[in-house]
């Protein structure tokens, strides 16, 4: 099929559209780009601003030039050892949201009764607040008085791994994590269910008669049929993962020591605990580019995939 | 001073507060000198705010009320809007953000930290040390109440509203399970930890959450090894946790945490879990200031463990600098006044409220910050209650201050995190010393000008 074909229709619905029609459009989209504008795009450019000045808050402000990020990226082991520390909870977020959810919407559709009681259990985790998370899995990890982690544990006899899960320095960064990734893979799975549901029976049918196995149907038929949906939902789940905040910040506040430390946190405690607002900033942009740089990979990835 | 509040709870608020730091109240009355306590003019009464960082239902905000409601009788249109976020970190990042919008209200609540000092010397906030002695004050004040809101220079600009003393808190019955005395040194904790351990005791309850209660060990041995000068050395980089005195306090706390003196996982362990470890029986001491005395020293306390308890002072050690009557007494977070707001309604108001409130407070069974008053030891208390007070009449001149009001929040954020694995034994002292000196030495600066 030539590109044009599929490009001229909607080519000519736009052509075809009044001009007063367009005026109406334009104006009814100029408000939201207002809004936009004023609370996405300027406090981003506000940040850019401050990231090369110098400012405790109350003093006078020292324009520093790129000193606050020649000391982020050469001087400043906690910020590195954040970043690290927010690559490890992105990637245990991925696994658990987008690995979890696949499975589960997978075994969902081959599932005939019980549905809506399967999602719906999987999806409570996300409309439970943030808090309520923290304090029930501070609990479930705790070792005085004993949670349901370290009690589990000693009921199927891997009592020796019994340990305080947050106070570990090993174990603090996935205990963190983990929350976080358990409490979306109901919202992704539900996502990537509806899109299964969307893949066409008969496309299905032809590969059984031609004799596919169920992996071969999987990962020819029915991922490749998922594939837009699957991008939306690693870039979404990628930027929430850059931006997690609230659970490790109630559950550790970044310890002990820099253990569960991710960006976002020492973003923060540099802003409003050290005063630092210029530094703050700095890292601030660090995480806008950061989030742009990885739904660039992203999308170029799974694009040249599907060119393949 | 800190207080009791569930860790969780004042993280939550944190996170909320980042949304909410818009706030009203905030008074517009004509600019001020911080040196002039007696302005010219009428009282015009109207709405004043005091951003605060105590217990809502506490006895400060509890008093302030209806002092505030009874000097309104006689000046109708005053109020007194008070504005409390109990949990401390995420007060501080209130009261700065407002600081650098310049939004400060009438009153507001401020230790003694670098950050304070720089308003006081942009001349925001009221010289205490006049204001106190224009209105007859001054006099009555604990000198070690005042000494507590001092800056380095011994300037005053915070008004003291509690007083409050520091005990170590024990067991006596698990003490004699285990076969340990009180100790007569610093030095005697670490091998008492292993004693109570082989008996299957906690030896110490700690609130790790919070980070502060851990930061006191630290404090402990310079301030018996060199007075309290070397935090005021320390925190402007001009001393190091390499200097003998460092070294103690480094050494020490490797040696609590290798006797295993804290209980496992006590870096997630909150407030209330910790006096609860206490309070049931499973730990043998616990370090805490009076403010705890309601549930320490009354029948409030577990009928269990009541006719157990008892408290000592801080150790001292053999080669101690300071006395055994000289150890963490604050007087709490201070009022400051703003100087922007600062007019008769001001004045009037805190001559009324400062002179009838140490009585008040002295009612509720706490120590007040004025010595023209007596505590009333409340009708529940055990004999404890009294001994407790009764050690405030016999303090020295020196008092550690608590080394989270005194480093720059940078410094003191990574002493808090370093001081969790050093205990954790996470970290070796040799690492401790070079990561806290060199980042002293590259914070300190900015803050100590």
């Amino acid at each position: 099929m030539r590109r044009g074909s599929l490009d001229s229709p909607a080519r000519k619905a736009h052509t075809m559209l009044p001009t007063r029609s367009r005026i109406s459009v334009l104006v009814f989209l100029l408000p939201p780009l207002l809004v936009y504008g004023a609370a996405v795009l300027f406090p981003i450019l506000q940040s850019l601003v401050l990231s090369f000045f110098s400012w405790n808050g109350i003093g006078d402000m020292e324009f520093v030039g790129l000193a606050n990020y020649v000391h982020m990226l050469t001087h400043d082991d906690v910020f590195w050892r954040s970043f690290l520390n927010a690559l490890g909870y992105l990637a245990i977020c991925l696994v658990l949201q987008l690995g979890g959810a696949l499975v589960v919407a997978s075994l969902l559709l081959s599932l005939r009764r019980g549905r809506e009681l399967v999602k719906t259990l999987y999806l409570l985790p996300a409309v439970i607040s943030t808090v309520a998370i923290a304090f029930l899995f501070e609990r479930i990890y705790s070792i005085d008085p004993v949670g349901l982690l370290n009690q589990v544990l000693s009921w199927v006899g891997l009592g020796s791994l019994e340990r305080p899960w947050l106070s570990d320095v090993n174990t603090v960064l996935a205990a963190v994590s983990a929350p976080e990734g358990w409490r979306f893979t109901g919202l992704y799975m539900l996502i990537i269910y509806a899109a299964l549901l969307a893949v066409p029976r008969e496309l299905e049918e032809a590969a059984i008669l031609d004799g596919a196995s169920r992996w071969q149907l999987f990962t020819k038929i029915r991922f490749p049929y998922i594939r837009p949906v699957w991008i939306t939902t690693t870039i979404m789940a990628t930027t929430y993962g850059l931006r997690g905040f609230d659970i490790p910040y109630l559950m550790t506040n970044g310890g002990p020591g820099q253990s569960s430390e991710l960006v976002t946190t020492y973003m923060y405690k540099t802003a409003f605990t050290s005063t630092d607002y210029g530094y703050a900033s700095t890292i601030s942009v660090f995480i806008v580019a950061e989030c742009l740089v990885a739904v660039g990979l992203i999308v170029f990835m799974l694009r040249r995939k599907a060119d393949a | 001073m800190k207080h009791p509040l569930r860790s969780k709870l004042r993280r939550t608020a944190a996170v909320a507060a980042v949304a909410a730091l818009a706030l009203a109240g905030c008074g517009t009355g004509s600019a001020s000198s911080p040196t002039n306590v007696s302005p010219s003019g009428q009282i015009v009464p109207r709405q004043i705010s005091w951003l605060l960082s105590r217990p809502a239902d506490g006895s400060v905000i509890t008093i302030m009320k209806k002092l505030a409601d009874d000097y309104a009788k006689d000046h109708p249109g005053f109020s007194l809007n008070l504005i409390t976020t109990p949990d401390r970190p995420s007060y501080i990042q209130k009261y700065e953000t407002l600081a650098a919008a310049d939004k400060l209200p009438e009153l507001f609540d401020t230790d003694a930290t670098p950050f304070a000092q720089q308003l006081a010397k942009q001349g925001k906030m009221m010289d205490v040390n006049k204001v106190l002695k224009d209105l007859g004050l001054y006099d009555s004040f604990r000198p070690a109440a005042l000494d507590y809101q001092r800056f380095d220079d011994g300037s005053l600009y915070m008004v003291p509203m509690q007083f409050e003393l520091e005990y170590f808190w024990y067991n006596k019955s698990l003490f004699q399970k285990a076969g340990v005395s009180v100790p007569k040194s610093l030095n005697d904790i670490p091998a008492m930890c292993t004693a109570l351990r082989k008996a299957g005791i906690t030896p110490i309850a700690l609130d790790g959450q919070d980070q502060w209660p851990l930061e006191r060990y630290v404090s402990y041995e310079p301030f018996r090894a060199a007075g309290p000068d070397y935090i005021t050395s320390l925190k402007k980089g001009q001393a190091k946790f390499s200097d003998a005195p460092g070294q103690k306090a480094v050494n020490w706390l490797d040696a609590l945490g290798k006797a295993k003196c804290f209980s496992e996982g006590f870096s997630s362990q909150g407030y209330s879990d910790a006096q609860n470890a206490f309070t049931s029986g499973q730990a043998a001491m616990y370090n805490i200031g009076t403010w705890e005395l309601s549930s320490l020293a009354t029948d409030k306390l577990n009928a269990a463990v009541r006719n157990d308890i008892d408290f000592f002072t801080l150790p001292t050690t053999p080669e101690s600098v300071t006395e055994a009557n000289e150890f963490v007494s604050p007087s709490g977070i201070g009022m400051a006044v703003n100087a922007k707001t600062y007019d008769p309604l001001v004045a009037d108001f805190l001559k009324f409220a400062l002179t009838k409130y140490p009585a008040e407070y002295a009612a509720t069974g706490a120590l007040a910050p004025t010595t023209n008053v007596q505590t009333t030891i409340p009708a529940n208390a055990t004999p404890l209650y009294q001994k407790a007070l009764d050690k405030a009449k016999d303090l020295g001149t020196k008092q550690i201050m608590p080394w989270d009001t005194q480093l720059d929040p940078t410094s003191n954020t990574r002493l808090q995190q370093e001081l969790t694995l050093l205990v954790q034994g996470n970290t070796s002292p040799a690492d401790f010393t070079s990561t806290m000196d060199s980042t002293i030495a590259q914070n300190a600066p900015k803050f100590f000008k």
